[in-house]
């Protein structure tokens, strides 16, 4: 079985994979695309969202047999260090994430917004954005998406004669199959998971 | 350690012991070079400090990043003290020694009357208790995120820790160069002398570590730079691009598919346990699945199974299938309408005879009440309620582990590092030597990662796995169904008008659930006592607000229904705050008074109070009237040491009538003291009005037959975007340490908006939530 995730075909390894496994625990357990969370299970906070074919999606209600073929984007793919979403720049603006957890969904519920609506309202953007955040950073999401309507609006202005755009980063291959292992006997593992590691599969700037 | 819990026991009875006092050297917890290990290149400086090749700081960090943006406050504080730019201070794991502890965590345990607390008018008594208390938890060393303490625990010890390393770096650059220290400049991380020296903390750092500082001064408030400033977060980028690593984040990588998922299922009626399961070969037998783990009761779990499989879904879809027989608890099943009715009735019984533990009395209120009476005056009497909650913080509990060669590492998402150790050895069998603790970002904490319950767990099912790591995480159902809710409580509160119409006499007595006994209990076996003190965490929030009522008697009945019950941010204050400031608000208008006006004249002996009140209400426009349709409720209450006036504008919503009132505008003030960041205090304002706002008018927890009814996001609402207001946050100067922030701007919420509804109703709103 093979997906389309962030620009990329991803085969699965197959001794894992049920095509009634919802998409979010494919990005999440199998190719440890860690940035999507887990926060219901039933499609109603929002934490999971990712686009599919450019529309939000709560991937954990979504199985696998429904994005074959498809356009699967995550937030690992929503921008770069070296080049940052509008949305990105405006959440760091703007200050919005506390706890952080639901903030994943929230950008790409807001990328999927801005790109069919590129200066939505403040209806727009309450009928859009229902993920659930419970530390309470609604207000500033919702000043954020409106600034990064406006930058995304306003075309950046060359500072010199225009230059060829950067090449993009090189993509390192998603997480490959890996073998499975008995219950005895593995090897050492060192981990990710310091407080205030960055750590993530390489992305690719959307 | 009996003697400790004697000694705790005895400060926190009321402080009766005189033993002296004395200001305990906050140098006493400036720790030692060894207790912060140095890797490849990095020279520790002290306890808290170390300094990498490239001059760059990192800083030992113990307290847990929830939100409330502690790793930024923190690093802020070392940062002012050393002139480094705040983004070249990088928190890094800290030890487990005692210096790391939260001392301000249990002073702020003792049930004192802030009266008692007032700078230059402290009693002995309350300057005894915190003495004992300080010294026992230094002592201790327990380390815990909570209380909303971080910031005034760390503000002396940890910028004496970066003052002192830069007094040793300047020290150090003073010998390389010879010219006295006082011509040594530092500004951006950069040691400079006017003749052209300069160099980076990397170059002196290996000096600076056998320098003695000498005098150590820390830098006056008017050459702060960074303290006072709205500085970004150092947390947002990582937060922003799905980098940031929350408990079910670890993925342990070498060898690559090392890493096992398991599922729980814990018996549905809390404190049950599983009986039989039926199935277990046929769902063991399915593809991913690979242990079936029976879990024990322990650190206030209810029992159940845990099912290990090679992703989380097919763990979480083996657990479903079993069929398993429950029993329930042999005390018998709890049902939560019935514990609310046994309050209501403990409560009124304590009132009729003076009876629960007096958190407060003055005067003689019983006495003034007949006089008031014979005087012409008034009696004025009203029951409030409040019903269980649960934290839904949006991360579920999850904890992952690795038992090896004899040693356990855990990676949590935890607010009681300390603790989580301490349990995992005992889970184990190992000494808490062999524990290693990684403690990730907290996708929410809120007081439920107070807890340890899953602690346990993660161990019982590492211990089934072979060496390999497990991540064992509970679905949404779980982590409703199995909490330590905010107790359900009552109070009766009755007041005594004068002929003005100014109240002379208050009697109150509230009930619910002890927690912090039973907490203790769970958590830090080795300070819980067999006699329960007076549990300052559900009764605060109403023996303690300001009002000057010259005749007071506020008590507290502690109940034990066999409910799970926990710290739900802010604890006490969140349910006493709206039973206290709706009551207020209840006599304001017996008095035929305004609500601000009725407050500030019971606060004529509190100016910060009545500072903070004013401010809110100016902003809001208090007194000007609000649009047609809408109404302004306010509140008023001090916890955590800091003020919090909230006015809410709020409207039945449109159309009028359909059950849902809407809050247009929020407006706070807050007195936190100093303020290391008010962009974080105003975030932390935000949150708590949003926080607040969900539980007043959605939140209710119910329990029957032992069973949680409440199962899942679509039926325990949470406020959401469209129905957010603005909320604007104003701070009132200080110069005072600073105080809380994470915590205080909760309690509020639940009266100010019960107040404004009654100003659009003319009814009176008594129990949360707020059913319109």
């Amino acid at each position: 079985m093979d997906l389309l995730i962030n620009g990329r075909p991803t085969p699965l390894p197959d001794d894992r994979i049920d095509p009634a496994m919802p998409l979010l625990w494919v990005l999440r357990d199998v190719l440890q695309l860690t940035g999507t969370k887990y926060g219901c299970g039933i499609g109603a906070c929002g934490a999971c969202t990712v686009r599919l074919d450019g529309e939000a999606v709560r991937s954990c209600v979504v199985p696998l047999a429904a994005v074959q073929g498809r356009d699967v984007r995550t937030i690992e793919s929503l921008g770069s260090p070296e080049a940052p979403h509008p949305l990105q720049r405006a959440w760091v603006l703007h200050q919005v994430p506390q706890c952080g957890y639901c903030q994943s969904g929230m950008l790409m519920a807001a990328a999927a917004l801005l790109a069919r609506q590129p200066k939505p309202s403040d209806a727009d953007i309450e009928s859009a954005i229902t993920n659930l955040c419970r530390c309470g950073t609604y207000p500033r999401v919702r000043a954020a998406i409106h600034s990064a309507a406006v930058a995304i609006g306003v075309p950046p202005r060359p500072a010199r004669p225009a230059a060829p755009p950067p090449a993009p980063p090189p993509s390192p291959p998603l997480a490959p199959p890996t073998p499975p292992l008995s219950l005895d006997g593995a090897a050492p593992s060192p981990a990710r998971g310091v407080a205030g590691a960055r750590a993530g599969p390489a992305s690719r700037p959307e | 350690m009996r003697r400790r819990t004697w000694l705790l026991s005895a400060a926190a009875a009321g402080g009766a012991l005189l033993v002296g006092w004395s200001v305990l050297p906050p140098r006493a917890r400036l720790g030692g070079r060894e207790l912060l290990p140095a890797d490849e290149g990095e020279v520790s400086l002290n306890g808290w400090i170390k300094i990498a090749r490239d001059g760059a700081v990192r800083l030992a960090m113990p307290r847990s990043e929830m939100g409330q943006g502690v790793h930024t406050a923190l690093a802020i504080l070392v940062a002012e003290e050393l002139d480094i730019p705040l983004e070249r201070v990088q928190p890094v794991e800290a030890g487990r020694d005692a210096v790391y502890g939260n001392v301000a965590a249990f002073v702020a345990t003792l049930p004192l009357h802030p009266r008692d607390e007032r700078p230059g008018h402290r009693t002995h008594a309350a300057r005894a208790g915190r003495w004992f208390v300080a010294k026992l938890a230094r002592e201790l060393g327990v380390n815990l995120t909570g209380g909303s303490t971080s910031v005034a625990d760390a503000w002396l010890p940890l910028r004496l820790a970066a003052a002192t390393a830069r007094a040793q770096l300047v020290g150090a650059a003073s010998l390389r160069w010879r010219y006295p220290k006082e011509e040594i400049v530092v500004r951006d991380g950069l040691l400079t002398h006017p003749i052209g020296y300069h160099a980076h903390f990397g170059v002196l750092a290996a000096a600076a570590a056998t320098t003695p500082p000498g005098e150590v001064r820390l830098k006056p408030r008017e050459g702060w730079t960074l303290i006072g400033r709205s500085t970004p977060r150092l947390d947002v980028p990582a937060k922003s691009d799905g980098s940031a690593v929350y408990g079910l984040d670890v993925r342990p990588v070498d060898p690559p598919g090392a890493l096992l998922f398991a599922a729980v299922r814990m018996c549905p009626m809390l404190g049950g346990a599983p009986q039989r399961v039926v199935n277990e070969d046929e769902v063991l037998r399915r593809a991913g699945v690979l242990r079936l783990v029976r879990l024990p009761p322990a650190a206030g779990s209810t029992a159940g199974v845990a099912v290990v499989g090679v992703t989380s879904w097919h763990a979480r879809q083996a657990v479903d299938a079993l069929q398993i027989e429950w029993q329930p608890p042999p005390a018998g099943t709890a049902d939560s309408a019935a514990i609310e009715a046994a309050l209501e009735q403990r409560a009124r019984e304590a009132l009729a005879r003076d009876g629960g533990h007096a958190f407060h009395a003055r005067g003689d209120a019983r006495s003034a009440e007949a006089e008031a009476l014979a005087a012409g005056g008034r009696l004025y009497e009203a029951t409030f309620r409040a019903p269980y909650l649960a934290h839904a913080a949006l991360e579920p509990l999850n904890c992952t582990a690795q038992l090896r060669d004899g040693r356990l590492t855990l990676w949590a998402p935890t607010q009681v590092p300390s603790a989580t150790r301490t349990a995992a050895a005992h889970a184990a069998g190992l000494p808490e030597e062999a524990v290693t603790l990684h403690v990730t970002l907290l996708g929410g904490g809120f007081g439920r990662r107070l807890e340890v319950d899953v602690i346990p767990q993660a161990v019982a099912v590492a211990q089934e796995t072979g060496g390999r790591p497990v991540q064992l995480l509970w679905s949404r159902e779980e982590d409703f169904a199995h909490d330590f809710y905010r107790p359900a409580a009552v109070a009766v509160m009755r007041a005594a008008l004068g002929a003005d119409g100014r109240p002379v006499a208050w009697r109150v007595v509230s009930a619910g659930d002890a927690v912090l006994p039973r907490w203790l209990a769970r958590t830090m076996p080795a300070l819980a006592t067999r006699v329960d003190l007076p549990d300052k965490s559900t009764a605060a929030g109403l023996y303690d607000q300001a009002y000057d009522v010259p005749h007071q008697r506020f008590a507290h009945v502690a109940t034990e229904s066999g409910v799970p019950v926990g710290m739900w941010r802010s604890a006490g204050h969140a349910h006493n705050a709206f039973f206290m400031e709706a009551f207020v608000d209840e006599l304001a208008q017996a008095a035929r008074q305004d609500p601000v006006a009725f407050r500030l004249a019971l606060l004529t002996d509190d100016p910060r109070h009545a500072a903070v009140l004013r401010l809110a209400a100016d902003k809001a426009g208090w007194d000007r009237p609000p649009p047609p349709g809408h109404a302004l409720g306010v509140a008023l209450h001090e916890s955590f040491g800091s003020i919090v006036a909230l006015v809410l504008e709020v409207s039945l919503g449109t159309p009028p009538g359909d059950g849902r009132a809407r809050v247009h505008r929020a407006v706070c003030a807050i007195d936190c003291g100093t303020v290391v960041n008010p962009g974080i205090v105003a975030q932390q304002m935000e949150g708590a009005v949003v926080f607040g706002l969900s539980a007043a008018l959605h939140g209710r927890i119910d329990i029957e037959n032992g069973v949680v009814r409440q199962k899942n996001f679509g039926d325990y609402r949470l406020l959401g975007l469209a129905d957010t207001p603005p909320v604007e946050t104003h701070i009132v100067p200080s110069v005072a340490p600073p105080t809380g922030v994470g915590e205080p701007g909760v309690p509020p919420v639940a009266p100010a908006l019960a107040n404004a509804l009654f100003a659009l109703t003319g009814r009176r709103w008594r129990e949360l939530p707020l059913r319109w």
